[in-house]
């Protein structure tokens, strides 16, 4: 079994914690309850006949990346960045977040990830990936737990590769 | 004859009497009688009266109704004494068990620092020393000192950067290590950010009657949980019992923690530390 660290970043409000929920629990909360400093969480699961042990950072929502203490990026094997399909001032910073993230771990997975697709219809997901200068990775909705255990899983198969 | 039947024009006439006499009251009265109807006006006219009572009753208070509170207090105070009990004795006795622990604490390090001065050479070490080979008999500091011995409840190896574990060992189940580790880690990681105390480390989280220390090293950081006391002499020697099993086990750790890692090193805790 090999251990990781995951980071889950990206402005508040944006649904890091409920991803975090999604993954680790299975579940969902409308309630709003802002992260204070940052949660840590496991999961173990199984890629390729072999698990996979993915320690979650759930880090206080920032606006801009180069709020959060460096020190909880440290040793973090992957960073999700997360932002909110339905609030344009969550990924308006997304290059200068991007920059900021490689440039405190260069060598760790980075992934972006458009969070809450229950809440928006494809047509505008597609104009906002079109409008984007970085990549959307995945796009999920921690409230339906659609893509989830999907970007999770392909993390775990990335560390094994 | 005198008769007390009044006759119709006597009635008006009364009637414009009245009418005369009464004028001004009426119109008062009319005028009251709309104050009162009138939510408005009503306020108007009474809340300042209310307002001033208020005032009064605030300032006054704990001079008119001080006696009839603490009454009140004492009776529900006396009517409860079970419920508020439970409420305050598992507080009062966390605190007395952590001072307690406080002052065993100080009368261990004053008796250590004792010892060493008895012991350090001088004439009467001399004979204390003799007195304790020839007759057997212990310091009685000595035997305060072992009275309540500290134990090491939980130990962990933990990467310093990712907060990942290399091992540990506990005196019993805890919940899950690997998020405690990653929790200390958090704690730390904000701590040491929070205060920008360059190139300075947490050492020590206190809770209740428990200490976790944290002994840093390069890569990686010993936690160690223990229970009881703990003088200053007894904190060296423990750390200096990390540092050579820092030395025997953890020289060449790998870059990213594994199963196979884990496993060693967790035996080794649980010899070194736990089982001991």
């Amino acid at each position: 079994m090999i251990s990781r660290k995951v980071i889950l970043t990206g402005s508040f409000g944006v649904g890091k914690t409920s991803l975090f929920r999604r993954f680790i629990t299975n579940t969902f909360s409308e309630k709003y309850i802002t992260t204070i400093g940052v949660k840590v969480d496991k999961k173990t699961v199984e890629v390729k006949g072999q698990e996979v042990s993915i320690l979650l950072w759930d880090i206080a929502g920032e606006i801009k990346q180069d709020k959060v203490p460096k020190s909880y990026f440290l040793g973090a094997s992957a960073i999700i960045y997360v932002f909110d399909l339905t609030r344009p001032s969550t990924y308006k910073n997304i290059s200068t977040d991007m920059k900021i993230l490689n440039d405190i771990l260069p060598d760790s997975i980075l992934k972006i990830v458009a969070n809450k697709a229950d809440m928006v219809n494809a047509s505008a997901i597609d104009t906002i990936s079109s409008e984007l200068e970085e990549s959307i990775d995945v796009i999920t909705s921690a409230k339906t737990g659609e893509n989830v255990d999907e970007l999770f899983l392909g993390l775990a198969a990335d560390f094994l590769n | 004859m005198v008769t007390t039947s009044q006759t119709k024009p006597d009635k008006e006439l009364l009637n414009q009497l009245q009418s005369i006499l009464l004028k001004d009251d009426r119109v008062t009265i009319e005028r009251l009688q709309k104050t009162i109807d009138d939510p408005v006006l009503f306020s108007e006219k009474v809340s300042p009266i209310i307002e001033e009572r208020m005032n009064f009753f605030k300032e006054n208070f704990p001079k008119e109704f001080q006696a009839t509170v603490d009454k009140m207090i004492e009776r529900k105070l006396k009517a409860s004494q079970e419920e508020i009990l439970d409420v305050i004795y598992p507080v009062m006795g966390k605190m007395i068990k952590k001072y307690v622990n406080h002052q065993i604490q100080m009368v261990k390090d004053g008796i250590d620092e004792s010892i060493k001065k008895t012991f350090s050479g001088s004439g009467k070490g001399f004979l204390w020393r003799m007195k304790n080979s020839l007759f057997g008999i212990k310091a009685s500091d000595q035997i305060i000192h072992d009275l309540r011995d500290f134990q090491v409840e939980e130990i962990y190896v933990i990467q310093r950067n990712s907060g990942l574990l290399f091992g540990s060992a506990s005196t019993e189940n805890t919940i899950d290590q690997d998020v405690i580790a990653g929790m200390l880690t958090a704690i730390k990681s904000f701590v040491e950010d929070a205060f920008k105390r360059e190139r300075e480390d947490l050492e020590m989280i206190e809770y209740g009657t428990y200490k976790i220390l944290l002994q840093n090293f390069y890569s990686y950081y010993i936690a160690i949980a223990i229970s009881g006391t703990m003088s200053s002499s007894e904190r060296e020697d423990l750390a200096n019992e990390l540092l050579n099993f820092a030395t025997e086990y953890l020289k060449s750790l790998p870059a990213e923690p594994d199963g196979e890692t884990f496993k060693s090193i967790s035996t080794a805790l649980n010899d070194s530390f736990i089982k001991k």
